[in-house]
């Protein structure tokens, strides 16, 4: 495990790890010494690649930057590296301790990229609903991921890709991060589906010709997998084999 | 871990000695000064590192209007955070540059996650080329990233070039390059460190 995750340190500095493999990468660097200094001499050089990509920005770009300033709080420093959370009343339970780290950090990458992703619907819908819809999107994604019995696990997926799940029982919800699939067509869309006893229902419908996106699953159920299917555009009533990969969520 | 906190350090003053402030002081002074409300102080470092967030946010989404969105996002996290700035974790312009890479990198994985990004790739293209005069200065910079560059091996410098200017996965990569994926991750952190050691040579020469 070790030798692997030190492994990640040329993509973790050029940003070329997917979501789940930075949180794990972060985890580690809080733990790692050493691979704090190392990763601090590799970012230098990687920062240095900026060097190549001078362009004139467009003029009145500072004047716009300057006034956004102006009327900007900055955040205070006292909240300086917040992330070891103290976990009180929880006797030691060492697994269950490591997944809230990860969740933590988890919870920055997924909440930056939904933030992201929704800052875009933003612009195309109303702007007022899609700014409640974020929030709280990004609300219930982060009480998953820092659910005290939130579980996590993945599993490859076929083709290539990586479909993983964090849910908890108590809020009934869960995360799933489908990531690197293969591109499908622009005509073609991931889907996602709760797999129970009663059989497939649809968790979620990922945009036409994505190969990755974070999707928040409410009313997980009695499910015991999320199961990936490639479908038209749009979704599908029913699954359409074959499955992509299953993964448990009990 | 070489002692960048310490700016007035020998080491940095002998190599640097004929500027009467090296860029990279410049930018920490002026960080520090950020982080104390200084708006004048936000207005310079801008002047001194926009062209090229502007410029990294343009070569990796390639589109001029959301790489100023996104050059506009990332100042104004600058403006923000600087208050968190850490000294003794990164120069204050590895600090910026890193914000502004983070960002193209999340805003081209969430919005063109479709086939265009492979388009890309699959057609490469010679690094764009803007229609504006660069300054000198900048391109003797350039002129050193690029030559470096071209030190690497082809595998070293294709994995870094696809990770960093194409905001790829290391994933991704390998699987444009065809190469298993322990192969993509060791190459891209042994050209790193060429690259570090091409670029020091550069300062100590």
């Amino acid at each position: 495990m070790s030798d692997e995750i030190h492994a990640l340190a040329g993509p973790y500095v050029l940003d070329a790890l997917d979501d789940i493999e930075r949180a794990a990468f972060e985890r580690h660097l809080r733990e790692c010494e050493v691979c704090t200094a190392d990763i601090a001499e590799l970012r230098e050089t990687t920062a240095r690649l900026a060097d190549g990509t001078w362009s004139v920005p467009p003029p009145q770009m500072k004047d716009t930057v300057l006034a956004q300033v102006s009327r900007t709080r900055q955040m205070s420093p006292s909240l300086r590296a917040p992330r070891e959370r103290p976990h009180q009343a929880t006797p030691a339970r060492p697994a269950g301790r490591r997944f809230t780290a990860a969740a933590a950090a988890l919870l920055l990458t997924v909440a930056a990229g939904v933030a992201g992703y929704l800052a875009q619907e933003q612009r195309a819908r109303n702007a007022e609903v899609a700014a409640d819809l974020a929030e709280r999107r990004a609300t219930e994604i982060q009480a998953v991921l820092a659910a005290p019995d939130a579980q996590l696990s993945g599993v490859p997926v076929d083709g290539g890709g990586r479909l993983t799940a964090v849910t908890s029982a108590s809020l009934d919800a869960g995360v799933v991060v489908l990531a690197d699939a293969v591109l499908p067509d622009a005509d073609s869309a991931y889907q996602l589906w709760l797999i129970d006893d009663g059989g497939p229902v649809s968790a979620g419908v990922l945009p036409a010709g994505a190969a990755g996106d974070t999707v928040l699953v409410e009313e997980v159920g009695d499910a015991q997998m999320v199961g990936l299917t490639l479908e038209p555009a749009g979704g599908s009533t029913a699954p359409t084999d074959p499955v992509l990969a299953t993964v448990p969520v009990t | 871990m070489r002692a960048r906190d310490d700016r007035g350090s020998p080491r940095r003053a002998k190599h640097l000695a004929p500027a009467p402030e090296a860029p990279s002081d410049q930018a920490s002074r002026l960080l520090h000064a950020v982080a104390r409300g200084d708006e004048a102080a936000f207005a310079q470092l801008y002047d001194l590192v926009a062209p090229r967030v502007y410029g990294l946010a343009r070569r990796v989404l390639r589109d001029p209007a959301q790489a100023e969105e996104v050059a506009q996002e990332v100042f104004l996290e600058v403006w923000r955070t600087a208050t968190r700035y850490d000294p003794c974790r990164s120069s204050a312009t590895t600090w910026v540059f890193t914000i502004a890479h983070r960002r193209a990198v999340d805003r081209v994985r969430s919005e063109q996650a479709g086939a265009d990004r492979l388009r890309r790739v699959a057609t490469p293209e010679p690094a764009p080329h803007d229609h504006v005069v660069e300054q000198v200065t900048a391109r003797l910079e350039q002129e050193q990233v690029r030559r470096c560059l071209t030190e690497l091996t082809d595998l070293q410098r294709e994995a870094i070039t696809l990770a960093y200017y194409a905001g790829y996965t290391y994933r991704e990569a390998a699987q444009l390059l065809g190469v298993a994926l322990a192969t993509i991750k060791t190459r891209m952190r042994d050209g790193l460190a060429r690259l570090r050691d091409c670029m020091n040579v550069e300062v100590r020469a």
